[in-house]
């Protein structure tokens, strides 16, 4: 009876001890490498600290998440996902708390131009988004920008468009030559929003984007611009420039078809760099898409933020981590896992195609152009703007019906 | 007469033998009558899953009735019965008609092989499918050889197609279950009944009519019953082959539950719906039932 009493006594102090000093993370399993690569170095750092780590993919990760953080032991640190339907919905509930305390502490808003980091801003009930306390926070840039065949753009006898129209040109030149202009993989609908992103960039002022994904209800959708942006959209469907079976071709497999050598341009997300560059070589490069009327245009934001739970008994040692992602020292471990750090590296990019995607990024972050991604402005947004450009593509629906129905979204 | 001399066996119900169903029956509450019951009273809320439920009585039910897009993913489910109950019917039925005059060598092997589609998780057969329809999958390559590259299409890709093919995957996958029910109904027709129809002349057609069809009754309904609900609640095989797309194309009810539980963060509403969907499918089983019904 007392050997029992005994165990259940040491296995009570263990289990408490290991809390003080046990940081529990639940992250999406496309940041396996980098946390790999900072939990060893922060436990160095940081003796007697465990950092267990679990990872789910992103649909189970998306649709468990909320009710992960709602339930009595949630991780000390999980990451969110930008705009009211995850993160808005974890701040309403009051499952994560406000970082600005460390923030401060930290110095983390002087690492990122002014206004950078307003992905990241709620008010205190998660009912305005875009300004007022910060709650999460990401080390990692995501821009989507252009990547291109760089052979068949030279046997094309193209060259990298500075203008959207160069751009245009270029998408026809592939086509007459018979090779398909964009590889696309629209079956899966969300990578429509990343050509849709770059369109709307390059005919709608970035800011004007910005405001009406931060608050969509108030702002006006059907501007004349992006009432051009959609023609524009709907004529290089017609035209071909997406081929004719995008639509039955997933994510994955467009990808793949680029990498094979099918389709001179792909406009995705700087994600793919690492898979590109081990596919194609120096056969790769990407650029920043040009605007109509100068200047670069692009979706994307920071990655995914890091949030910490309102249960949290640790909270001070999760922002350390936290912190430990944003330092200086892992910069360029981001980069060796095939990432782009948000903050300008210190050491040489790996590869060309790594130096064309941080000369994008940076691009981008210097004109202050990233229009973040069209679904994060209501939680049905998701769903129509997928539903309505694959119409678009598909060539079932005007760009005047697409305008009709993401302006009814707008305000749903 | 008195009542008094009738025998009546007394009533000895041992209680104890319920007990033996408890176990079964305290898991039936906790995973199906709880969770029913409480979708139900969700249904009846606004609530997003973790905040406050907030009740606002039958407003869920009426918002989806006026939302189009249910309302026209309620129409592609019945045009799936047609695929996913009613050819697979039709086939099964024309597989053991003919079996009663055709002797076939290796039948039973046959038979698994075309049972097979029925004991496959609808994830590998979507992912099976969805590789056969892929613009360069097998099914485009065959047409393409034939000459019939006019033909070849991204079928899934398709607005005007999708939903026809991704039927046609529940028909493949429901076919061997009707077949498989009906053959097994076919042996237990007396032969006499066929006999009897042979001295009358009957050819092969009239004999299928006249014998097996009325004789196969019980066996149509199951299959009737089982498919019906199977095209109604179906969410894997939308899910995996077209997630509802291209735009709403092949949108069904059931991707809508999970789209607004897990997306757009209104449980309520999908619950409503799921209330909605269940009882849809009660009504159509007891039309069923009602009109086969034995009028003896």
């Amino acid at each position: 009876m007392k050997k029992i009493f005994l165990i259940i006594t040491a296995m009570l102090a263990l289990s408490f001890s290991s809390k003080a000093d046990n940081l529990r993370i639940l992250a999406e399993a496309g940041d396996e490498a980098t946390l790999t690569a900072a939990i060893a170095q922060f436990e160095e750092a940081n003796p007697g600290v465990t950092v267990e780590a679990s990872y789910l993919g992103w649909d189970d990760f998306m649709s468990t998440i909320k009710l992960k953080m709602a339930d009595n032991d949630p991780p000390d640190l999980a990451h969110g996902n930008q705009g009211f339907t995850v993160d808005g919905t974890l701040i309403q509930s009051g499952l994560v708390i406000s970082l600005e305390k460390y923030a401060n502490a930290y110095g983390w808003k002087n690492l990122f131009a002014d206004g950078a980091l307003a992905e990241f801003m709620w008010s205190d009930d998660g009912s305005t988004w875009g300004s007022g306390n910060l709650y999460g926070i990401s080390p990692v840039a995501e821009d989507v920008i252009v990547y291109y065949n760089k052979d068949k753009l030279n046997s094309l006898g193209l060259s990298v468009p500075t203008t959207f129209a160069e751009f245009e040109n270029a998408l026809k030149v592939s086509k007459d030559a018979g090779e398909l202009p964009i590889a696309l993989g629209g079956a899966d609908g969300w990578p429509i929003i990343h050509v849709w992103g770059l369109v709307e960039g390059a005919h709608v002022d970035p800011s004007q984007t910005r405001s009406w994904i931060f608050n969509a209800k108030n702002t006006d959708y059907s501007t004349p611009d992006r009432m051009k942006a959609a023609e524009k959209l709907a004529d290089m469907a017609s035209a071909g420039y997406f081929g004719s079976d995008s639509l039955g071709i997933g994510y994955d497999d467009a990808n793949a078809m680029f990498i094979g050598g099918e389709g001179v341009f792909n406009l995705t997300g700087t994600w793919m760099t690492a898979d590109f560059n081990s596919g194609m070589g120096d056969n790769v490069g990407a650029f920043a898409m040009p605007r109509a009327n100068g200047g670069v245009a692009g979706g994307g934001s920071f990655a995914l933020p890091w949030h910490i739970s309102s249960k949290s008994e640790n909270p001070a040692l999760a922002a350390k981590f936290i912190n430990h992602l944003l330092s200086n020292e892992f910069i360029d471990d981001l980069m060796g896992v095939g990432r782009v750090p948000a903050q300008s590296p210190t050491i040489d990019p790996t590869s060309n195609l790594q130096a064309e995607v941080i000369a994008a990024s940076n691009a981008l972050v210097g004109a202050n152009a990233k229009t973040f991604y069209t679904d994060w402005a209501t939680p049905g947004m998701y769903d129509t703007v997928t539903q309505e450009l694959q119409k678009v593509i598909g060539g079932a629906a005007s760009a005047q019906d697409f305008m009709d129905a993401m302006a009814a979204e707008s305000v749903n | 007469m008195s009542t008094k001399n009738i025998y009546r066996p007394q009533s000895k119900i041992d209680y104890s033998l319920y007990l033996y169903i408890l176990p079964a029956f305290i898991f039936y509450i906790i995973f199906v009558l709880f969770p029913l019951a409480d979708t139900f009273f969700n249904s009846f809320t606004q609530w997003n899953g973790i905040s406050e439920k907030k009740w606002v009585g039958l407003d869920q039910y009426i918002n989806n009735l006026q939302n189009k897009k249910i309302t026209s993913s309620i129409k592609h489910s019945f045009i799936l019965i047609i695929f996913y109950s009613v050819l697979p019917i039709i086939i099964g039925l024309l597989i053991a008609g003919i079996m009663i005059r055709v002797k076939i060598n290796g039948m039973a092997t046959y038979r698994a092989i075309l049972f097979l589609p029925q004991i496959l998780s609808m994830i590998v057969v979507g992912i099976a499918w969805r590789w056969i329809y892929a613009p360069k999958g097998p099914l485009n390559s065959g047409l393409d050889f034939f000459g019939l590259e006019e033909v070849s299409r991204a079928w899934l890709g398709s607005f005007d197609y999708a939903l026809p093919f991704v039927g046609l995957i529940g028909t493949w996958v429901m076919f061997g279950f009707t077949m498989i029910l009906f053959i097994a109904g076919v042996q237990k027709i007396p032969t006499e009944l066929y006999d009897a129809a042979k001295v009358d002349g009957a050819g092969a057609i009239s004999e299928f009519f006249n014998v097996t069809l009325p004789n196969l009754k019980g066996e149509i309904i199951v299959a009737l019953v089982f498919t019906v609900t199977l095209a109604l609640r179906n969410f894997d095989l939308i899910y995996i082959t077209t997630g509802g797309g291209p735009g709403t194309s092949t949108m069904i009810p059931s991707m809508f539950i999970y789209k607004k539980a897990f997306q757009m963060n209104q449980v309520g509403s999908a619950s409503s719906l799921g209330i909605m969907l269940t009882l849809l499918i009660f009504t159509l089983v007891s039309l069923i039932l009602i009109i086969f019904r034995d009028k003896k």
